[in-house]
């Protein structure tokens, strides 16, 4: 079998890298992932059971690596390798949905005999040929396809949906089942497969993990715990207008950026400010479009951060009402207001009261129901340019009906967002749970923008809630935990 | 929730069904068109709109044909939709082909009605005035005219099945409508159809859905109270008391109230409306209205008719100026607010519902093109513009009234023409302006009036989002004048002529 599939791949890659594939096959592991995502429509009930198959490797320390959307919501992991009929049980050892990235570990040693760790490289040039190994569209056997480095930047990471983190872009084809899959050059893995585009959107382009982001990922986790990015929490615009420069006491250079906006609850709130200019990062120039050059090459400023972890600094040269000061910036924790990312491994939050179902808004909640609310979409597309979440650190609504007489004229409030109850503002699901445990005769929900409160008999919500639980098997009456 | 006056274009389909009220005590009567050509003129009206995304210039024109009534006294009534951004406007008689420049008499879009005469006072000299017939109920039948292309007069035959207030689709204001079915086949001259029952007017078509073989007709009573006011010195157009309420169906919301009575809740007073001029409140419960007892779903008893929302009485029956009392109650108690209604024309908004025949508000400042938030401008994105249009946008024109009463206009950056001093903020649109230079900017004329008094000859303009602001080198924006105006082919940098209804 190894034989067979050594010599396919040979033919595939015309005799050019045989120690390559021969040491790909030692180390390519397939992953069959049983999920089971959350049902955020009835959030009391476990979720779909759904299987799905990707590709890992093994590196140093007898560990996995794969994509981190490959693995998310699993309840059941077996890995098999090349030439070895048996699937083994394995299980998620880190996992970053920032960066989509896991490490997985297999329980029996018996796994990693006769296997090889595979090694990393650096970036890899433009244009130069990289291969990519994987089990695309979900075969048994490895897969590879072959094709050059067609472009490196910043791309969206979609598993998350909002983070942005170096990318390379190849025209080597990479389907699902592709991902996880490392991509090697010269015998070293240059990057991890991970996403790319539906024919109809662009042809050829497939994307790909590079090192910097792996080696990041591998260091923040060997304290045993993943503390994700540090990100500044500023929007920075480029310095390019004349009359800006000179309004803001620059020469006609190219250099700084200027800071558009400073968001709370982060690292850089009461140190940045709106209107200030950043010209330097930890001693590196900032260009007036927000680079500045590491390694020789230009990359963007965050990059410099990028790089970073929990508990290190960045200084920025500032320059502030026309005077240059340092002005440091420890970065000691995430940005806590990510409703706009997809996420995984969470159960959904949610309050069942009279037959009203209520759950916090998050990007999971909206796919899920994808509600044609204006004010809700307003409120969810712009929860943190627009500093809604100074007000409110959760938008909760009422996410549902579930049709009784105590609930008989409620319809009208369905995705309607939750102000107060009872006079007490709702910040977040837990103070709807609160609320309804205080007592009182009528329980006053105060919806955002409705001129006129929906009321709920206590009496009638006792009465109702034997009633309501049996007709629409709610097995649970509240989750506050993630 | 059922709202009564304001934003109703968001809840068309909403309107309370009166099919029940078809059990009549007279035989409905027979239709009989009996309404010849020689009632009918074709009105011919080349439009020409301005583009909302170049408000310097206009779009290509186009021409709407519909086919108008002669009314007594040798005027002509058509929807306001077949004349709107008119250029020029002409009748064409029925048979003979014969033309005519008609001038506007009145045009009012919140009723979606227009009044033309022709400039030869004889060219109407044989033709039948029709009158209007306001008695219309549910089951009645009706005869829906349109001229075939040899003059001759094709007649429809259909039934009213629902007479309701409903959305009107130039505006937010809700006024009676008739609801006919009748299989319609497709005219050229479609813009304004009438309906006719022995030979009165029943109303005019405002929409048909072919689907469903529906036409929405502008009922008679609506007809009615304009050509009235359209008779005064001048034109006052349509009254309303501008306030949103609530149904008070449920049991739990009415025992918290401690209501015991039929009435509706007040959720929403519009800003500056008759009914905050009144004293009515958020909270109190309508009971009656002009005398008319009130159900918990807003509905009261026309006699004719059956039941319609109660807005009919303030909207249509009742005239500008003219005092409607409300029966409230409030905190238990039963009062009566007398409510002087004003004209809708005369309340403020922040953003405009539509703007037809006139040129959009604009003002360029070295490249940087600032506007004033109107729905007309929004709609430019096309039929789904709720969705396309930008979200921050929408999202206040929709929710407006939210806004702090002395919010006035929202100035928004709307684009940027890339120029030597707008180097690097090509990509900026859709901002919304909140201080120029420190000063608090509520309308364009703000805009042009900061922008003359610079700061170390800078133009610091704050908007409320990222990014927090940007600055514009005051003497660049004005020798860049000319240079932009070839360049871009602007004919003028500003149009800040007042807004007058």
């Amino acid at each position: 079998m190894c034989r067979r599939f050594a010599g396919l791949a040979c033919v595939l890659l015309l005799l050019s890298l045989p120690a390559e594939a021969a040491r790909v096959a030692e180390s390519l592991v397939r992953i069959q992932a049983t999920s089971q995502d959350p049902n955020y429509r009835a959030p009391w009930s476990a979720g779909e059971v759904a299987g799905g198959v990707g590709a890992g490797f093994i590196i140093a320390g007898n560990r996995i690596m794969t994509n981190a959307h490959v693995v998310s919501n699993a309840r059941f992991l077996a890995v098999s390798k090349e030439g070895d009929p048996k699937p083994y049980p394995a299980r998620v050892f880190h996992i970053a949905h920032d960066c989509d990235l896991a490490l997985l570990t297999v329980d029996n040693p018996n796994f990693f005999t006769n296997t090889a760790a595979l090694h990393f490289g650096g970036i890899p040039a433009i244009e130069s040929t990289v291969s990519v190994y994987g089990y695309p569209i979900g075969g048994d056997r490895l897969s590879v396809t072959r094709g050059i480095v067609s472009r490196i930047d910043f791309q969206t990471y979609t598993h998350s949906g909002v983070d942005s983190h170096l990318a390379v872009q190849i025209d080597a084809a990479i389907n699902p089942g592709n991902s996880g899959g490392p991509v090697l050059q010269e015998g070293k893995v240059v990057g991890v497969a991970f996403q790319g585009y539906s024919g109809d959107v662009a042809q050829n382009v497939g994307y790909m993990i590079p090192t910097p982001v792996i080696q990041r990922f591998l260091k923040d986790v060997e304290d045993g715990h993943y503390d994700r990015y540090m990100d500044l929490t500023i929007a920075y615009h480029p310095l390019h207008n004349p009359a800006m420069r000179r309004a803001l006491g620059l020469t006609d250079g190219d250099s700084g950026v200027f800071v558009g906006s400073v968001y709370g609850g982060g690292v850089s709130e009461g140190r940045l400010r709106p209107g200030d200019v950043l010209l330097a990062i930890d001693g590196l120039p900032i260009a007036s479009d927000g680079t500045v050059t590491m390694d020789g090459a230009p990359v963007e400023m965050a990059e410099v951060v990028e790089r970073k972890f929990k508990g290190e600094k960045v200084d920025f040269k500032v320059l502030r009402d026309g005077k240059e000061i340092i002005v440091t910036i420890p970065l000691t924790h995430a940005w806590p207001f990510s409703l706009q990312a997809q996420a995984y491994n969470e159960k959904p939050r949610f309050v069942v009261f009279g037959g009203l179902v209520f759950q916090p808004v998050d990007a999971n909640f909206m796919a899920e129901h994808n509600p044609d609310d204006l004010r809700l979409h307003f409120y969810f597309d712009n929860f943190i340019s627009r500093n809604i979440y100074r007000e409110r650190e959760e938008i909760v609504v009422l996410s549902n009906v579930l049709a009784d007489p105590v609930n008989a004229y409620a319809s009208e409030f369905r995705y309607e967002i939750v102000d107060k109850i009872n006079g007490k503002k709702i910040q977040r699901i837990d103070d709807v749970a609160a609320a309804f445990k205080t007592p009182a005769d009528y329980y006053v929900i105060d919806m955002v923008g409705k001129g006129r409160p929906l009321v709920l008999e206590r009496k009638a919500v006792e009465e109702a809630r034997d009633r309501i639980t049996a007709r629409y098997q709610v097995t649970s009456h509240e989750n506050l935990q993630k | 929730m059922r709202i009564s006056a304001a934003f109703l274009w968001l809840v068309l389909a909403v309107p309370v069904v009166v099919r029940g009220e078809a059990a009549l005590p007279r035989e409905p009567l027979t239709a009989v068109g009996s309404v010849s050509s020689s009632s009918l003129v074709r009105v011919n009206s080349t439009n020409q709109a301005f583009d909302f995304f170049r408000p310097w210039t206009k779009k290509a024109p186009f021409l709407r044909r519909g086919l108008g009534v002669v009314l007594q006294g040798g005027q002509i009534l058509v929807t306001a939709e077949l004349v709107a951004n008119r250029t020029y406007v002409e009748l064409e008689k029925a048979g003979s082909g014969e033309k005519s420049p008609a001038e506007i008499v009145v045009v009012d879009y919140d009723c979606n009605l227009a009044l033309l005469r022709p400039t030869d006072l004889t060219f109407l000299k044989e033709a039948k005035p029709v009158s209007l017939d306001s008695g219309a109920s549910v089951g009645d039948k009706a005869s829906i005219l349109q001229l075939e292309s040899n003059g001759l007069i094709a007649d429809t035959p259909g039934v009213i099945t629902t007479i309701t207030v409903a959305g009107y689709p130039l505006d937010h204001l809700a006024l009676l409508t008739y609801r006919i079915s009748a299989p319609l086949q497709n005219r050229e001259g479609s813009f304004t159809i009438p309906a006719i029952r022995d030979g009165r007017l029943l109303g005019l078509l405002m929409r048909y859905d072919s689907r469903t073989q529906t036409a929405d007709v502008i009922a008679a009573p609506v007809i009615s109270h304009f050509l009235d006011d359209a008779k005064l010195a001048t034109y006052p157009g349509f009254p309303r008391a501008g306030l949103v309420f609530a149904a008070t169906r449920d049991p739990q919301f009415r025992r918290y109230i401690g209501l015991k009575e039929d009435g509706v809740y007040i959720t929403e007073i519009r800003p500056g409306s008759a009914a905050e001029k009144s004293g009515l409140r958020k909270g109190d419960v309508i009971l009656a209205v002009g005398g008319k007892p009130v159900d918990p779903d807003g509905n009261y008893e026309e006699p004719g008719i059956g039941k319609i929302p109660f807005s009919h009485i303030t909207n249509t029956l009742a005239h500008v100026g003219d005092t409607v009392n409300f029966s409230i109650l409030r905190e238990g108690k039963r009062e009566t607010i007398p409510v002087t209604l004003t004209s809708v024309r005369d309340e403020q908004s922040i953003s405009d519902a539509y703007e037809f025949d006139r040129q959009p508000r604009y003002l360029i400042l070295g490249g940087v093109v600032f506007r004033e938030l109107s729905r007309a401008y929004l709609q430019e994105w096309g039929g789904n513009w709720m969705k396309d249009a930008p979200q921050r946008l929408v999202y206040l024109d929709a929710f407006q009234n939210e806004l702090p009463p002395d919010r006035g206009k929202i100035v928004f950056l709307s684009q940027v023409f890339p120029t030597p001093n707008t180097l690097g903020y090509e990509n900026l649109e859709h901002l919304v302006v909140t201080k120029v230079n420190g000063v608090p900017i509520k309308s364009l004329d703000d805009l042009a009036k900061a922008a003359k008094s610079t700061k170390d000859g800078f133009l610091k303009i704050e908007f409320d989002e990222d990014p927090s602001f940007i600055y514009l080198d005051a003497s660049d924006n004005e020798k860049s004048r000319t240079q932009l105006m070839q360049d871009y082919g602007i004919p003028a940098l500003e149009n800040l002529e007042p807004i007058t209804k």
